[in-house]
């Protein structure tokens, strides 16, 4: 943040704009013009590799070694008593086993759609997680200070890893595709339950008046839409809020230099900063978790509400 | 009066943290009574009170997208 005041004296442009312009830096993609990695364009879709792309495959691959490799070496060994590592993962499926796939999808469909559904969670669970790890943060500043490494300089690999966010489950377009997964999920399990034209005919109750249904068949329609369309705002929305915050108490420090012209100012508003961040970090722990929650449940919820029909 | 948006944005942000706290404020204190009266059903009272939470809060979450939306693509 000092670094942005001292920019703001030499550039003269106010503190505040450049506050701004800082967190949206903080949580937003890299720019589609300096990718990662240089692919070309298949059918107008520009396949380069930004920093969220980057972070969508760092979580694959802990998300392989972490859950797939042990899950398969525990089905492959001879004894059935789990150890280390697979405790926690059992105690975690097992949870959402009985409590979130049971009760609200019914018995009878369970074993298909949990492993959808624990797929959710621990893709979004290991995403959410990683934008609180300041790993590229970190490195920024050693490459910054350490390694002495000016921060213009283009074709350092680190510094532009240092461009746009780390949350990849913060931006609009990934929770759209898990959306979209749930979108489909839902119309799948409403078909195979039910049949092609029974799902539809389930989406309104039978039996009403016919003029309640030129209200009902449209509402029924939004909603439909609106389910995976909330799924998107809520997550990624919450991971940005999060950020957004911290950054923001963290550029009080800045801002209140500049409103008084005075180092003292800016300095021992960190007294202030420094614990309101760290205790909203300890509040993100808990919304990282919970949103990943939330999610699953709500697909669990949803897809169940296609199959068991109350109408 | 180019600034006036912002005004706006500022209004819709604190009427939604009443509404969404109302909401949520409400639907705690009625499962903190019923769990009070009731210690064995917290397990139900719990996962009925959850999904409404949950929804409530994306409504309010919606509301600040839209008004950071406001600012941000004046």
């Amino acid at each position: 943040m000092s670094v942005a005041a001292d920019q703001s004296h030499t550039a003269g442009t106010s503190v505040l704009d450049q506050v701004g312009d800082n967190i949206i830096h903080h949580v937003s993609n890299s720019s589609l013009d300096q990718p990662l990695i240089h692919l070309p364009q298949i059918f107008g879709i520009n396949f380069s590799v930004t920093k969220h792309v980057l972070m969508l495959w760092i979580v694959t691959i802990l998300l392989t070694c972490a859950v797939i490799i042990p899950v398969r070496k525990y089905l492959q060994q001879d004894k059935p008593v789990p150890s280390g590592w697979m405790n926690v993962l059992e105690s975690i499926v097992k949870f959402f086993r009985d409590s979130i796939v049971q009760p609200n999808i019914g018995s009878k469909y369970s074993e298909t759609w949990a492993p959808l559904i624990l797929t959710f969670f621990f893709f979004i669970l290991f995403a959410n997680g990683i934008g609180l790890i300041p790993v590229f943060d970190l490195l920024g500043a050693l490459n910054r200070f350490v390694f002495q490494v000016p921060a213009s300089a283009e074709h350092n690999l680190i510094n532009s890893l240092l461009h746009g966010g780390v949350t990849a489950t913060g931006n609009f377009n990934v929770t759209a595709g898990l959306a979209v997964i749930t979108f489909f999920a839902i119309m799948i399990a409403g078909i195979y339950a039910h049949g092609f034209i029974n799902h539809w005919k389930n989406l309104a109750p039978h039996g009403l008046p016919w003029p309640v249904y030129i209200i009902l068949i449209p509402i029924e329609i939004i909603g439909m839409f609106v389910k995976p369309f909330a799924l998107t705002m809520r997550l990624a929305a919450n991971m940005t809020g999060g950020h957004i915050a911290i950054l923001a108490i963290l550029s009080f420090m800045a801002i209140f230099a500049e409103m008084f012209q005075s180092t003292v100012t800016g300095l021992s508003l960190a007294l202030f900063s420094i614990p309101m961040a760290t205790a909203i970090s300890g509040l993100e722990l808990i919304v990282v978790m919970v949103q990943a929650y939330v999610f699953t449940l709500l697909s669990a919820v949803f897809i169940g509400m296609a199959i068991n029909v109350h109408h | 009066m180019e600034n006036l948006h912002l005004l706006g944005v500022g209004l819709g942000l604190g009427l939604i943290v009443i509404g969404a706290g109302m909401g949520i404020g409400r639907l705690a204190a009625a499962a903190a009574e019923g769990i009070a009266r009731q210690p064995e059903a917290s397990d139900k009272i719990t996962a009925a009170v959850n999904l409404p939470l949950f929804l409530l809060e994306g409504v309010a979450i919606l509301g600040e997208v839209f008004a950071l939306l406001i600012v941000l693509m004046k």
